[in-house]
């Protein structure tokens, strides 16, 4: 069963993207759903990098989001078919110890991508830093509204990492600002219907709302929707860069988004693991800059997906 | 369960008045448990009891009803539709993707229509011809439409729709959202299907006792399959009021919407078991549920504590109806 859900997700996923040479280093990449524009990114940032490398690549997804066992029986299955390298994504940072110490113990080499793992070998990390991330986006969105007035935080799932970390980002940039007051501090489940009808909510509690932070992109087009069917003006910022975020910035629907690299974290997951087994040198770490997308370059960050190329792993992490 | 073998025939054979009278009472502790909620929050702040807020929670209150709608028709034969929010994501990513294709809001319209009423009729063929367990049943169809969701949307979102197909959401009639004329249209329809129509009754008895109902000369499997047609159908139309609402679709847009969806029906008083409920109660249960979220964010009630407020006021509003029930049932 578990075996047809992976060829399956194979097939469908993989996009057969390296008809490299047969003896091509083969490199299993774990994400952890089907439904996050981000980790699309980063697949086809994978499948980009192993283009570029003549390596082959193999993507296991869970068939239920963000599933930790079958995230484990899946690493079970890679123990016994022994990939050259394994690029993970943790679905929970430490539940999954025990699975990288499986892959370390088989001798498999494993790059961590995105959510930093909390236990375990790794070749490598590559991914961006959450609280950067929400401190970075905070400050440009304080800045636009002045430095002073009242702000909503949109956070996400409760008790998920990534939230904490990109809300504690956002707190700690209206602590910098006196004039700046956070009038309300909810959840919107890091999901576009729930963030939507909670700011509805709260525009009702709250008649003056100059700024919103939301922890990602989908929330804050649900926000942006529900401004605008209240008829109320707010500037609001997200986090992740995905192309439907890039859309409302250049149209000046959101103030901006803080990206995430996404495309550029699969390609420098996939380099790290091919340079590591051709013996060549790779960073500990190469975490990626809080870079803000706002209306000024949006353009520099809306580049189609397909046929991008991944840069030059050296250039890059120098 | 204090209904008899023979609720079902009684209420076809005595008619109205009787079935009104059994009915009232559960009908008024259920207004009473969304009243008490209402005062509650008014008295707690000020912002509850204004016009802007009321429009909100009636615009939410028909999002979560109108997938509800079909689904207490299926609950009422007892069954039970897992598969509804699902059912509302494909439905919404396949109309987003026709609308974008063709810019016509007729197209986006058919196919999230079509796509509904497809599941609905695949889930009703499952549990009548294939004699499956409406909870294994629909189950399955869960994962299967989410399959196709996410290998149709393949992680990429569809934004952007025409303002003529954005009304139907996002609209106004005389300063009142379209949603819920769309909410009032479906609730006189679904208490008419249920309480004037031969099918409504048949679906009573059915879920009543379906061996009495297939005795009686009831046509059971057809009856079901409809009313899990129906079913489909106003997850369906959801999925287009959600699409309208927010213009644009991604793969997970279903997920946090089914079980709402059962707890609006369960906690509107229909049961579990089938034979017992009302369209009415269901929009009651929708009310509550979209009240409790309202009321949370109004109050900045904190993220932690939000699913333990929500947990007690579910209870509650259980335990007002059992009470009702036993009432209602002297």
């Amino acid at each position: 069963m578990l075996q047809q859900t992976r060829i399956l997700l194979a097939a469908l996923l993989l996009t057969a993207s390296s008809p490299s040479s047969a003896d091509g280093e083969r490199i299993a990449v774990m994400t952890t759903n089907l439904t996050n524009p981000h980790f699309q990114l980063v697949r086809a940032g994978a499948d980009a990098a192993a283009r570029r490398l003549g390596a082959s690549v193999t993507h296991y997804v869970p068939s239920r989001a963000d599933s930790i066992p079958e995230q484990m029986s899946q690493i079970e299955d890679l123990v016994v078919r022994k990939p050259s390298a394994v690029v993970f994504v943790p679905a929970d940072h430490k539940a999954l110890i025990p699975g990288v110490e499986r892959l370390n113990a088989a001798g498999i080499p494993v790059v961590n991508v995105t959510t930093r793992a909390a236990g375990g070998k790794f070749v490598s990390f590559v991914g961006s830093d959450d609280y950067d991330l929400g401190l970075a986006a905070g400050r440009h969105l304080l800045r636009a509204i002045g430095g002073t007035g009242n702000v909503v935080i949109i956070e996400g799932l409760k008790g998920h990492v990534v939230s904490m970390d990109r809300v504690r980002g956002f707190m700690d940039a209206v602590k910098e600002n006196a004039g700046v007051k956070v009038v309300a501090s909810q959840t919107g489940n890091f999901q576009r219907l729930p963030a939507n009808q909670v700011m509805e909510n709260l525009l009702q509690a709250h008649p003056k709302v100059d700024g919103v932070l939301a922890a990602n992109d989908a929330m804050a087009s649900g926000v942006v929707e529900a401004l605008e069917g209240a008829g109320r003006r707010a500037k609001v910022i997200g986090i992740n860069g995905t192309k439907e975020a890039l859309d409302a910035v250049r149209s000046g629907r959101m103030e901006g988004t803080a990206d995430y690299s996404s495309f550029l974290q699969g390609c420098l997951g996939v380099t790290a693991a091919v340079r590591a087994l051709r013996s060549q040198v790779v960073v500990n770490e190469f975490v990626f800059p809080a870079n803000l997308i706002d209306r000024s370059n949006v353009d520099r960050f809306d580049i189609p997906t397909e046929g991008r190329p991944c840069p030059d792993y050296e250039a890059l992490v120098k | 369960m204090t209904t008899t073998s023979t609720a079902g025939q009684d209420k076809a054979r005595v008619g109205v008045s009787l079935v009104l009278s059994r009915e009232l009472v559960p009908l008024l502790y259920r207004l009473l448990v969304a009243a008490l909620l209402c005062s509650t929050l008014a008295l707690l702040t000020e912002s509850f009891l204004t016009a802007g807020n009321a429009v909100n929670v009636l615009r939410q209150t028909s999002l979560l009803f109108l997938m509800a709608t079909g689904l207490t028709l299926v609950v009422l034969t007892g069954g039970l539709d897992l598969s509804v929010g699902a059912n509302v994501g494909l439905s919404a990513c396949l109309a987003a993707i026709a609308l974008k294709a063709t810019g016509s809001p007729f197209a986006g319209i058919i196919v999230g229509l079509c796509t509904g009423l497809a599941v609905g009729l695949a889930n009703g063929l499952l549990v009548t011809y294939l004699r499956m367990p409406a909870f294994i049943a629909t189950y399955g169809m869960l994962w299967f439409l989410q399959g196709v969701t996410f290998t149709v949307m393949a992680g990429e979102t569809v934004h952007g729709f025409p303002s003529s197909f954005r009304i139907i959401g996002s609209g106004f009639l005389f300063g009142v959202p379209v949603p819920v004329f769309i909410m009032l249209a479906f609730l006189a329809l679904g208490t008419l299907l249920t309480r004037y129509t031969t099918l409504g009754q048949q679906i009573y008895a059915i879920g009543a006792n379906r061996e009495a109902a297939r005795l009686s000369g009831i046509p059971v499997r057809s009856r079901i399959i409809l009313a899990y047609v129906l079913s489909g159908g106003t997850a369906g139309l959801a999925s287009l009021v959600f699409l309208a609402r927010l213009n644009s679709a991604e793969g997970d847009i279903g997920e946090p919407l089914t079980l709402p969806a059962i707890a609006a029906v369960l906690i509107g008083g229909t049961s579990l078991f089938g034979g017992v409920g009302t369209v009415f109660g269901t929009l009651m249960g929708a009310l509550v549920l979209t009240l409790v979220l309202n009321g949370m964010n109004l109050l900045s009630i904190q993220t932690n504590w939000q699913p333990l407020v929500t947990g007690v006021i579910i209870i509650v509003a259980v335990f007002i109806d059992t009470v009702a029930r036993r009432r209602g049932a002297v």
